[in-house]
């Protein structure tokens, strides 16, 4: 392939003009034209929407007609004070978010995108927390008044990372004749309100066991109050992860746990074995970016993995499971106007029998664990308004259905978004699949002609290793390590991203996903697996 | 003219490394009916192991996967399996179930195996099972290296099949034994805290054994000092006239160990479970501990390594030597050769177009009539995966050497249910000729 020196010029005036540029001022009139600037061939364009969601795009001369357009992940509604470090500072912001990692300044996806000749777009939503109302809406809007300024738009690719991957979703689902193909980074999903229990059985566990002043639900309907209610809450949490952690080794309880909590700890029971229990009842992850659960520590290669690591890794991820945990349920029984979670029906002793013997000596054996599960019986089951969850089935529920060109990346050791909801939408594109087929064949045997049914979906994974845990010289996990592979939350590297975008933009040339071999090779060079038989665990609740 | 060239190219390069790619991919999770079947070819059959070679478990288990190996190589020698020659693609888990998880993915899905066979552990295998989905992939797990009740459960592992006789039948029969042998005797019970340790205590309830001193632990504490100093303090309290210990053989060298150091050898009569009497592990620990063993009751349901007499013994024996001149024959070759051995005649059964699902329905439907080394019938059937179904009672000497009591195998069977304790008139068909399935 030879490029031309025009081209490659315009290339590298499209990077040089973005790196490290502010995005033109968006005029503060709601659903004005949006206000645009051009440099190096590259224009960016700034906007309102009609909900005063503030929008931006790029493109340069050589636009080819297509346009990804970015739903960002989750932001806090609330802002968060430096004293919930490390949740905090944040200051709720609308920002508009034209592409993956925009938002923490890292504008290469973007350069090389538009660079190539692609638009970007990406709105900042009117609201944020759960937003998938006013996402729908803005992407909407924004992909009219991108075509709007740019006539030629043949091809809209939405694509979006965690929340930002439910809204793209949505999106396709909603409004199929916008879309073209969707890209899904470590999406979020709610089937069967599964995330929702995923998160509240974390907390619940939490306020049984180690605070019971910490709360699962029923924040109040005051917005002020509402809010220092969940400081209150991501404060005490963090107070007890620390308490955890302190005590991960000798088994100390934290001194806030529960009389259950408590009995337990004089039983002889340690605390980690409690913590494990927990993260195994609500389907936390027991491999986390900085512990592998199959190496140890000089001296304890054999007995560390065994005893310890699982509830090391749990404890990781569970601060990022327990505090969304609490900014979204909070936000969502806002938006729902009661209790979301409920748990009255949930058999915990079910969740984790399957899991007991895996992590027995961590679990400190069966007898151990049926005395961490009746100690739950201790502390209420949580109520859920039934038209709340109703109403927040409607607002963040997907059908899971599949009609565009579809492809998901996904760590298979996600730290707060399961991978389970991966396995969802593959399960149910599968039925969907199989429903297809079963029409072709009828279809056939009246045409006498079959047509195969096309396949939409495919699942890139970022496989976790084996092995990739340090140690300090003390003998516990380095957590300032870099992450292992198929760890944390939406940890992709651009060239990931930039991989998903070329697949993407060839499957819609040429009207099919590449051939297996193919994607997995493409996948293979940025550190990704296809394979189409790979299989996750479904949801605690699901399973 | 020239921008539309220009954007040709540009647009060209950004999809340049899949351009090339023309056909579509197959949509996640179908099954194409048509394709050949993973693992096998017209002259191989590729299946897979993992079980610790290194870690606390691996100086007796680690010898498995080799002795399998062994059996595979002399069928392989002798013209194979259905004119197919077995290789085993053998993986270290170091009895970590995470790392079985990781391992077992291997297998399936780089090395990709026909089967997962002798898998080894409760832990582990239903780890990797449920982790790998074997059921939802159709993969078969041959013969796996646990007692554990719920792998005989067709319904909750439908692709999997035992081996060993159901850790509840063994806490039946040693019941019986107790009743018969220490009527009225002061009982203590070692036993692992999790489902091994459950289908023991299932068993002796079943069985009508109560005692009176129960001593749990955690999986893979037995490791820590502590641990088996504890045993030794509670049975000292205790005094128990027999103290059975339902756990694997890193916990027997704890107890046994601890026994020393607390100057209590001798002052109970111990009963080995059997996955609590290998010479070998123990040996790996301290050498001096196996002379401890001498006098303990143990049990089995395989012929004694040592007796020669027996002719899949002598047979495992001559092949063994001769693959592995310097290594020991003990229980752990035993136990893999005669899971290679059912192996390769399940899948002679199944025929010459061997498939998962084919290979799974011979066992349900003929694996209790194929020709194994065991002493005890087999329970395959379609509602059952259940393996061997009884064991004989022996006693330990001082070389760790477990010795049929009476001079003869005297087998007693049972089943995990509540079906009673009875001894076998079970009489095994004899080996094919040569130990071959052709």
């Amino acid at each position: 392939m030879k490029i031309s020196l025009k081209s490659r010029l315009i290339s590298a005036l499209a990077v040089t003009a973005i790196a490290g540029t502010v995005l033109v001022g968006a005029p503060s009139a709601a659903n004005a034209a949006p206000v645009c600037a051009t440099a190096n061939f590259v224009t960016q364009c700034g906007g309102v929407g009609a909900d005063g969601a503030p929008y931006a795009f790029i493109a340069a001369a050589n636009f080819n007609g297509t346009v990804f357009l970015w739903s960002h992940g989750v932001r806090p509604s609330i802002d968060i004070p430096a004293t919930l470090a490390p949740v905090g500072p944040y200051t709720k912001t609308n920002a508009a978010e034209p592409g993956p990692g925009a938002s923490s300044g890292d504008f290469s996806i973007i350069n090389k995108l538009v660079a190539a000749g692609y638009g970007v777009a990406g709105s900042g939503f009117a609201r944020q927390g759960i937003n998938t109302t006013e996402a729908l809406a803005a992407n909407k809007e924004l992909i009219a008044t991108f075509k709007t300024k740019y006539p030629t738009t043949k091809t809209v690719i939405a694509w979006g990372a965690s929340l930002g991957a439910m809204n793209a979703q949505r999106l396709a689902e909603s409004n199929p004749e916008l879309v073209d193909g969707v890209i899904l980074g470590c999406p979020a999903a709610n089937p069967q309100d599964a995330l929702v229990a995923y998160f509240g059985d974390a907390l619940f566990g939490f306020k049984a066991l180690f605070d019971p002043t910490i709360k699962v639900g029923g924040y109040s309907t005051d917005p002020v109050i509402r809010q220092q209610e969940q400081h209150a809450n991501i404060g005490k949490i963090l107070l007890v992860l620390s308490k955890l952690s302190a005590g991960l080794t000798s088994g100390v309880w934290p001194d806030t746990a529960s009389p259950a909590g408590k009995a337990l700890q004089a039983a002889g029971i340690p605390s980690r074995s409690a913590l494990l229990t927990v993260g195994l009842m609500a389907g936390v992850s027991t491999r986390s970016k900085n512990v592998d659960g199959t190496s140890g520590p000089a001296g304890a290669a054999e007995t560390y993995p065994l005893a310890i690591a699982p509830a090391v890794a749990v404890l990781q991820n569970m601060g990022a499971t327990l505090n969304y945990g609490t900014l979204l349920i909070a936000d969502g029984e806002l938006l729902a106007g009661g209790k979301v979670f409920d748990n009255t029906k949930t058999d915990y002793a079910a969740r984790v029998a399957a899991d007991a013997d895996i992590f027995s000596f961590a679990l400190s054996g069966n007898s151990a664990v049926a005395g961490i599960i009746g100690a739950l019986a201790a502390t209420p089951r949580e109520t859920a308004d039934p038209a709340a969850v109703a109403k927040i089935s409607g607002l963040v529920g997907l059908s899971g259905k599949i009609t565009k060109p579809t492809l998901i990346f996904q760590a298979e050791s996600e730290e707060f978004v399961p991978a389970s909801i991966v396995q969802w939408y593959i399960d149910t594109y599968a039925a969907q699949f199989a429903g297809e087929k079963m029409k072709a064949m009828a279809d056939a045997k009246k045409s006498r002609a079959y047509v195969a049914p096309k396949n939409n979906l495919v699942v890139l994974w970022a496989k976790t290793a084996a092995k990739y845990s340090k140690f300090t010289a003390a003998g516990t996990p380095d957590l300032t390590a870099k992450p292992g592979a198929g760890t944390g939350h939406c940890l992709f590297t651009p060239a990931q991203w930039l991989a998903a975008a070329d697949l993407m933009v060839a499957t819609l040339k040429y009207d099919k996903f590449p051939l297996g071999g193919g994607i997995a090779s493409t996948a293979r060079k940025v550190g990704l697996s296809y394979d189409n038989k790979f299989s996750v665990p479904l949801f605690k609740s699901l399973q | 003219m020239t921008r539309i060239n220009r954007r040709k190219l540009i647009s060209a390069s950004a999809v340049l490394a899949v351009a090339a790619l023309a056909v579509s991919a197959v949509p996640a999770q179908a099954f194409n009916p048509r394709a050949k079947e993973v693992g096998v070819t017209a002259t191989t059959i590729k299946l897979g192991i993992t079980s610790p070679l290194t870690g606390i478990a691996a100086p007796g288990y680690s010898k498995i996967p080799g002795a399998m190996k062994a059996y595979f190589d002399y069928v392989n020698a002798n013209g194979g399996v259905n004119g197919r020659k077995i290789t085993l693609v053998s993986k270290d888990d170091q009895y970590i179930p995470a790392t079985a998880v990781a391992k077992a993915n291997e297998l399936i899905l780089r090395d990709k195996v026909f089967a997962l066979v002798g898998t080894l552990g409760t832990a582990s295998t239903k780890a990797l099972t449920a982790a790998t989905q074997l059921s939802k992939r159709g993969i078969p797990s041959l013969f796996v290296n646990t007692g554990w009740s719920g792998f005989a459960d067709k319904k909750a592992y439908p692709t999997t099949f035992a081996i060993l006789p159901s850790y509840q039948m063994e806490a039946k029969i040693i019941s019986k034994y107790l009743k018969d042998t220490y009527p009225g005797k002061k009982l203590a019970l070692i036993y692992q805290d999790d489902d091994f340790g459950r289908d023991a205590l299932a068993g002796f309830k079943t069985g009508g054994i109560t005692f009176d001193t129960l001593i749990p632990y955690a999986s893979g504490s037995q490791s820590l000092p502590a641990t088996g100093a504890g045993w030794i303090t509670k049975l000292k309290a205790a005094s128990p006239d027999v103290t059975v210990m339902f756990g694997v053989s890193s916990a027997t060298t704890a107890l046994l160990g601890n026994a020393f150091a607390g100057g209590y050898v001798g002052k109970t009569q111990f009963i080995l479970g059997s996955v609590g009497g290998d010479a070998t592990t123990i040996a790996a620990t301290n050498r001096g501990l196996v002379g401890l063993l001498n006098g303990a009751k143990g049990l089995s349901f395989a012929p004694a390594p040592s007796d020669s007499s027996d002719e899949y013994i002598k047979l495992f024996q001559t092949i063994y030597a001769a693959a592995l001149p310097k290594e020991i024959f003990d229980n752990n070759v035993v136990a893999g050769m005669s899971n290679a051995f059912l192996a390769v005649q399940a899948i002679k059964a199944a025929g010459p177009k061997l498939t998962r699902k084919g290979l799974m329905n011979v066992i349900e439907t003929k694996g209790a009539t194929l020709a194994n080394p065991f002493l005890t019938p087999l329970g395959y059937s379609t509602t059952s995966h259940v393996g061997a179904t009884g064991y004989w009672f022996g006693t330990y000497g001082p070389t760790g050497a477990l010795t049929a009591d009476g001079g003869k195998y005297t087998v007693y069977t049972t089943d995990s249910g509540s079906g009673a304790v009875v001894e076998s008139t079970y009489k095994r068909p004899a080996m094919p000729a040569k130990g071959l399935p052709n």
